[in-house]
């Protein structure tokens, strides 16, 4: 019996390459071990001080953090903001994107270059000049609006630098699209918005959920942009804890990033189950 | 032979900036014919279907669909439906939701909409696909799927973009018979854009002969292939051996020719002098014999086996090569000598012809 001659491994073949097995753990080590560490640590019973020591297990921080008054108003913000945020995102990035996709006109790179200035200005001059134009402009929304209003401000920062984002990923899902579809659709007898509706919006359905995802956390997440929009009484998460942990990280910022995080995954979760059934596998 | 045409397509030109895609066609497309637009890729066939279908509008010239000009008519509205080259079929609806679109853009009542889906089903045999979605379906069943969206509206021309091309080639040669049944069964002119000719001559009732946005000849496949109009057209359809002719004047019964110098060609002297001519001769019309002999001198090359038949490439003494068609008890016996063997052309002259090198 000839004995079966092992094939050399490939240079990426990292199942078979110990040093490369190694750089895979490694890295997901340093990836997922800081995560992990925030989980496991809100469910530490450390009594006041730094929370860096474990001193048995209780889940009375979630208990806490549900029932301070603050945080939950700062995470119904958040959650609010980045609803409504990644809604406008999505249908004006899907226009955006069918503009520059469909048509071609004066300055077209140009106009591609300016929906793409958000993504690549740093966060913290979009962020002064979203505070400056709207203190210039004098459309701060006066304080005592009533919720949700008062977060308008917040919402059209977040709509300026996440909706480049999600007009990217939807232009990327036009590229794939085939123009005979639209013409057969047409040919067919379907008008300009059948073929729209009909033909056109069922593939782009993955881009729209992909880019509202991205959108969505984008938004959920942001810190830099909305602390140059936030008042008093419009704190979103990531400012609450922020100014909680400048006096002392407790498991109970722990728990209510846990929280977040389970709700990004589920999300994320949701998103990509969608997507997969969208997608044509032709 | 004078029925009203059903599409008459009238002075069209095509030009897209300077680049003339098409000029001055004129055709008219019979009922219940199958027409093909034969040439090679950038002839301008694909375009003239497209202005035809009305997603390209013609530089000039009308198009007439049962004598009504639909040159400003837009694609949704007009009594034609397209095959497509990718086939388009929608890829998020089932095979039912796909074939019933039409319908239902034409708002018919729900009941007609689902006889009429499952008769066009029925009609390109995928009755029991109807829920299947497309990513199910083989690259042949994709296509059925589109030709019965198409039908099922009941066009008065049903126009095909490459139908057979993206399809593997056995099943090609099975769906060209059933393309021609389908066309029989019901009964609708058919307006296929190809660039095989032996599939345009296969079946196709009529073919126009494309070339550089220019109609180089209209006819039936057997006038096409025994008097084509020109050089261009003979090459195109079939394989031809072309030999340039090289001096001929008016009166004279011989003419010079390349490669095989002077010849009793008659024939010749019908054109003016100066006029370019060429000689072409079919492989099947040559036989070729072993040996030295009366005829033209060449050597053995290539034999090219078919089965039924061989394709052999000979050399003349200067150089040229020629292709031979034998069949196969011929080819066996050539196969036996060696390449290089000195063989003989017999050339049968009554079925050589003279063109022109370009008839335009």
């Amino acid at each position: 019996m000839a004995r079966r001659r092992r094939q050399r491994p490939g240079p990426f073949d990292y199942s078979r390459k110990l040093s490369l097995q190694m750089v895979f753990v490694l890295a997901t080590i340093f990836l997922y071990a800081p995560i992990i560490v925030l989980i496991i640590f809100s469910f530490n019973d450390s009594r006041r001080g730094g929370n860096v020591i474990w001193r048995g297990f209780t889940t009375d921080y979630y208990v806490k953090a549900a029932n301070n008054a603050s945080l939950i108003e700062a995470f119904t913000n958040s959650l609010t903001i980045a609803v409504i945020s990644t809604i406008f995102s999505v249908i004006l990035g899907a226009i955006t994107a069918v503009v520059l996709w469909r048509w071609r006109f004066p300055l077209k790179p140009g106009f591609e270059g300016l929906v793409a200035l958000p993504i690549v200005i740093p966060e913290i001059c979009l962020g002064v000049a979203v505070a400056v134009f709207f203190s210039y402009f004098g459309l701060y929304v006066p304080p005592g609006t009533p919720w949700p209003f008062n977060l308008t401000n917040i919402i059209i920062a977040h709509i300026t630098f996440s909706f480049p984002f999600a007009a990217m990923v939807i232009r990327t899902r036009l590229q794939s699209f085939n123009r005979e579809m639209e013409e057969a659709a047409k040919d067919l007898g379907a008008t300009e918005f059948q073929v729209f509706r009909d033909v056109i919006l069922p593939h782009l359905k993955p881009g729209l959920i992909a880019g509202g995802l991205l959108a969505f956390t984008l938004s959920l997440d942001d810190f830099v942009i909305t602390f140059f929009t936030s008042g008093p009484d419009t704190v979103t998460f990531p400012v609450k804890v922020y100014s909680m942990v400048r006096f002392s990280v407790t498991p109970e910022i722990n728990a209510a990033s846990t929280v977040l995080i389970l709700i990004t995954l589920v999300l994320t979760a949701i998103a990509m189950r969608y997507q997969s059934f969208g997608d044509d596998r032709q | 032979m004078t029925q009203t045409p059903i599409i008459s397509i009238r002075n069209v030109t095509k030009r897209f900036g300077s680049f003339t895609a098409l000029e001055d066609i004129s055709i008219d497309i019979r009922p219940g014919e199958i027409f093909a637009l034969l040439g090679p890729s950038g002839c301008g066939k694909s375009t003239l279907l497209r202005i035809i279908a009305g997603f390209e509008t013609p530089t000039e010239g009308d198009i007439l669909i049962d004598g009504k000009d639909m040159t400003e008519v837009p694609p949704n509205k007009r009594p034609v439906n397209m095959v497509f080259q990718s086939y388009a079929v929608f890829p998020h609806m089932s095979v039912a939701d796909n074939v019933a679109y039409g319908l239902k853009m034409d708002k018919l009542p729900a009941a007609e909409i689902k006889t009429k889906v499952a008769e066009a089903l029925k009609q390109v045999h995928l009755s029991e696909f109807s829920h299947r979605m497309p990513d199910q379906l083989s690259g042949g069943q994709r296509q059925r799927v589109a030709l019965a969206r198409a039908l099922v509206k009941r066009p008065r021309v049903l126009l095909l973009d490459e139908p057979l091309s993206a399809l593997d080639a056995k099943l090609r040669d099975a769906m060209r018979l059933e393309l021609v049944k389908l066309q029989q069964t019901v009964g609708v002119s058919f307006i296929m854009v190809t660039h095989d000719q032996s599939e345009a001559l296969a079946m196709a009732d009529r073919i126009a002969v494309l070339d550089q946005g220019r109609l180089r000849q209209l006819a039936d496949p057997v006038t096409l292939y025994r008097k084509p109009a020109d050089a261009f057209v003979a090459d195109f359809i079939g394989r031809v051996n072309l030999f340039e002719v090289t001096a001929h004047e008016p009166g004279s019964t011989t003419a010079t020719v390349a490669s095989l110098g002077e010849i009793a060609l008659a024939a010749a002297a019908a054109y003016p002098e100066g006029e370019a001519l060429v000689l072409a001769v079919r492989p099947e019309h040559i036989r070729l014999t072993a040996g030295e002999g009366p005829g033209v001198p060449a050597t053995l090359g290539d034999v090219a086996f078919q089965g039924d038949s061989s394709i052999v490439e000979v050399t003349l003494a200067d150089g040229r090569s020629v292709q031979v068609l034998e069949d196969a008890a011929e080819s066996a016996r050539l196969m036996q000598l060696d390449p290089g063997a000195i063989v003989t052309l017999e050339i049968d002259w009554t079925k050589a012809a003279i063109l022109r090198r370009s008839a335009l």
